[in-house]
C-alpha cells in the first residue's frame, strides 16, 4: 500500500535533489535555449568567497532569532494568558489563530496596507503620537523591524497552540501540592510548568525553525529585500540570483547551503520525536 | 480555577489579552472593513470608521476584462487537486508505514521529514529546470506536481501519526472474522479515520492555497492563482487598494473557516504528529 505514495515521492523529491546538486557543478545558461557546461567547483567557490552571500546569512540569522524569539516569547505568554481563563478560553484562542491561516502574500499585503505611509492606519497612529514619521517599510531598520513583526502575527499563534496543547498535561495535583507548601507563581512556573513543557517549547522551537527558512513570501512582496539589501534574507537573495539574474548554477550551490540547515532541523526532529517514544 | 492558574492581577491578565487579541484581529477586521469602502475613503489621510458601505471592489472584480474568476478556477483546481492526490497516497502509506516494522524505518521517516521540510527557495531552483525540459511551466499539471512536493510527504507523515492511535487489534479482529486486508482497511479502520483525513485535507488546501513563491515562478499566463493576482495589483503604480483588499477578504475567509474547522486536530497536524 505504501508504494504508490513513496514511489511519487521519490520521483518529485530525489530527481530534484540530484538536479540541484548536479546543477551546482555547472555553468547553467537560459539565454538561446538551456545549456549547462560543467564549471568544476566555481559555483562552490563563489558560495564562500561572496561578500554579499555572507551578509545575506548574517541578516537571516538576525531575522530568525528576531522572529522565533519573539514568537516562543509571545506565544508563551499568549498561552499562560489563555490557559488561565476561567471560561471563554475557546473562543478567544480560536480568535487568536486566525492569521496562521493567511496567504503570506495577504499578510505581506497587510503590513504595506497598515503601514502605508499616507493612508495606513498603524502609520498614522504612529505619526500621530509622534513615535515614527518616515516611510516604515522605505527606511532601513524600520523595514526590518516591520517584516519581523509581520512574521511574528502570522507565527506566534501557532506557537501559542502548541504550547497551550502542552499546558494541559502539567500535573495538576502536583502543582496544587506546590501550592501548599506556598509556592508563589514564579517558582511554579519555574520548577513545575516550564520543565513539564520543556519538550513542548522545543517541538514548538523545531516547526518555526524550519519554517523561518522555508517561507519568504512576506519579505518578497513588502521590501523585496530592500532598503539597500537591508531585509534580504538567504531565500529572497536565492531567488534574485536564480530568477533575475539567471544564473541558476550558482544559485543551486546557494540552495544546498540552506538545504543542509533544514536538514540538521530534520534531524533534530526525528531524534525528539523517538526520545518521546521510547519515554513513553 | 485551581489557585495554580492564578497568577497575576485580574485586571491586567484581562489588559494584556485585550492588547494581544487587538494586535491579532485589528488588521484584519480593518481589511474587512475597508474592502466595503470607496477608494476615496480608503486613501483619505485620516482613518475613517463610519462610511456608507459599497460593495463595487467585489463587483469590479467578478466582471469586466480582467476578473478574478480565472484565477480562482486555477487556484481551486490546483489546491484541489494536489490535495487529493496527497490525501488519498498519503493514507495508504501512512496506514502501511504505520503497521509495518522494518529495519531502516527511521531513515525512510527522516528521508519523508526532510522533503517536507526543504525550504522552498532552494526547491524552486532544479524545478524550474526540470519543467522547462518537461514543458509543465505555465501548466496545471506543473503546479500540482510542486505543491505535492511538499503535500505528499505532509500527507504520509500525519497520516502515519493518525494510524499509530489506533489500535492494531481493531482490524486483526475483523480479520479473524473473515474480512480481508483490504476490507478491514476499507470497513473498520477508515471510517475512524474521518477525523484524520479531514485535518489532512484542509490543512494540504491551505498550504497549497497560500503558495506564492511556487505560483509566481512556474505559473504563467493560463494558470495564475489567487496570491498571483493580489501580487499583481501590488505591484502596480497607483495601487487599487479596494480591489486589493477585496481580494484578500476572499483568499483569508475560507481558509480561516476551514482552518478552525479542525480546530482539535490542529495541534497534532501542524506539528506533524509530534504533539497530540
Amino acid at each position: 500500500m505504501m508504494s504508490p505514495a513513496l514511489v511519487l515521492l521519490a520521483l518529485i523529491t530525489l530527481v530534484p535533489f540530484f538536479s540541484i546538486i548536479w546543477m551546482s557543478f555547472n555553468d547553467v545558461s537560459l539565454m538561446g535555449g538551456l545549456s549547462m557546461t560543467f564549471s568544476g567547483l566555481d559555483n562552490w567557490q563563489r558560495v564562500f568567497t561572496d561578500p554579499d552571500i555572507r551578509a545575506s546569512w548574517l541578516i537571516s540569522l538576525v531575522y530568525f532569532l528576531a522572529t522565533v524569539g519573539l514568537e516562543m516569547l509571545i506565544g508563551t505568554v499568549m498561552a499562560l494568558l489563555v490557559y488561565s481563563l476561567r471560561r471563554g478560553s475557546n473562543i478567544i484562542i480560536s480568535l487568536l489563530l486566525i492569521p496562521m491561516f493567511i496567504a503570506p502574500v495577504i499578510v505581506g499585503l497587510l503590513g504595506r496596507f497598515m503601514l502605508d505611509p499616507s493612508h495606513g492606519l498603524y502609520a498614522w497612529i504612529l505619526n500621530e503620537t509622534g513615535l515614527f514619521d518616515g516611510n516604515i517599510l522605505g527606511s532601513v531598520g524600520s523595514a526590518m523591524a516591520a517584516v519581523i513583526l509581520m512574521d511574528v502575527w502570522e507565527w506566534t499563534p501557532l506557537v501559542a497552540l502548541i504550547v497551550l496543547a502542552g499546558l494541559t498535561s502539567v500535573p495538576e495535583d502536583t502543582l496544587e501540592a506546590a501550592e501548599m507548601d506556598g509556592a508563589n507563581y514564579r517558582q511554579k512556573l519555574l520548577y513545575i510548568i516550564l520543565p513539564s513543557i520543556s519538550n513542548i517549547l522545543l517541538v514548538a522551537l523545531l516547526i518555526r525553525a524550519m519554517d523561518a527558512i522555508r517561507f519568504f513570501a512576506i519579505i518578497f512582496i513588502t521590501t523585496n529585500g530592500g532598503p539597500a539589501d537591508s531585509t534580504k534574507i538567504i531565500p529572497i537573495r536565492l531567488y534574485d540570483i536564480a530568477f533575475r539574474f539567471f544564473d541558476l548554477g550558482y544559485a543551486a550551490a546557494v540552495g544546498i547551503t540552506m538545504l543542509v540547515f533544514s536538514i540538521l532541523v530534520a534531524n533534530a526532529f526525528t531524534k525528539l520525536l523517538k526520545r518521546r517514544e521510547n519515554a513513553s | 480555577m485551581t489557585p495554580a492558574k492564578r497568577w497575576l492581577p485580574f485586571t491586567l491578565k484581562i489588559a494584556l489579552l485585550t492588547l494581544l487579541l487587538l494586535w491579532t484581529l485589528v488588521p484584519i477586521l480593518w481589511m474587512v472593513l475597508s474592502s466595503f469602502k470607496p477608494n476615496s475613503i480608503i486613501t483619505a489621510n485620516t482613518p475613517r470608521l463610519l462610511f456608507t458601505p459599497t460593495l463595487e471592489h467585489y463587483a469590479t472584480l467578478f466582471s469586466g476584462g480582467n476578473s478574478l474568476w480565472p484565477y480562482l478556477t486555477n487556484s481551486l483546481l490546483i489546491a484541489g487537486t494536489s490535495t487529493l492526490i496527497a490525501v488519498v497516497l498519503g493514507c495508504m502509506a501512512g496506514f502501511g508505514l504505520s503497521r509495518i516494522r522494518i529495519k531502516g524505518k527511521q531513515h525512510l521517516a527522516f528521508w519523508i521529514i526532510s522533503t517536507r521540510m526543504a525550504p522552498i527557495a532552494a526547491v524552486i531552483v532544479p524545478l524550474y529546470l526540470l519543467f522547462r525540459y518537461l514543458y509543465l511551466l505555465d501548466t496545471h499539471i506543473g503546479l500540482i506536481v510542486a505543491y505535492l512536493s511538499f503535500n505528499l510527504p505532509f500527507a504520509i507523515w500525519l497520516m502515519t501519526a493518525f494510524f499509530d492511535d489506533l489500535p492494531p487489534d481493531l482490524e486483526e479482529a475483523a480479520m479473524i472474522d473473515g474480512a480481508t486486508k483490504f476490507q478491514a482497511f476499507r470497513l473498520v479502520v477508515l471510517p475512524l479515520m474521518t477525523p484524520g483525513l479531514v485535518t489532512t485535507a484542509i490543512l494540504c488546501f491551505i498550504f497549497a492555497w497560500n503558495d506564492y513563491a511556487f505560483a509566481q515562478t512556474f505559473s504563467g499566463p493560463g494558470t495564475q492563482t489567487i496570491p498571483i493576482a493580489a501580487a499583481q495589483l501590488l505591484t502596480q503604480t497607483g495601487i487599487d487598494w479596494g480591489k486589493l483588499l477585496a481580494i484578500g477578504t476572499i483568499v483569508v475567509c475560507p481558509m480561516a473557516i476551514a482552518g478552525l474547522l479542525v480546530k482539535r486536530w490542529l495541534v497534532k497536524g501542524l506539528t506533524l504528529g509530534a504533539v497530540k
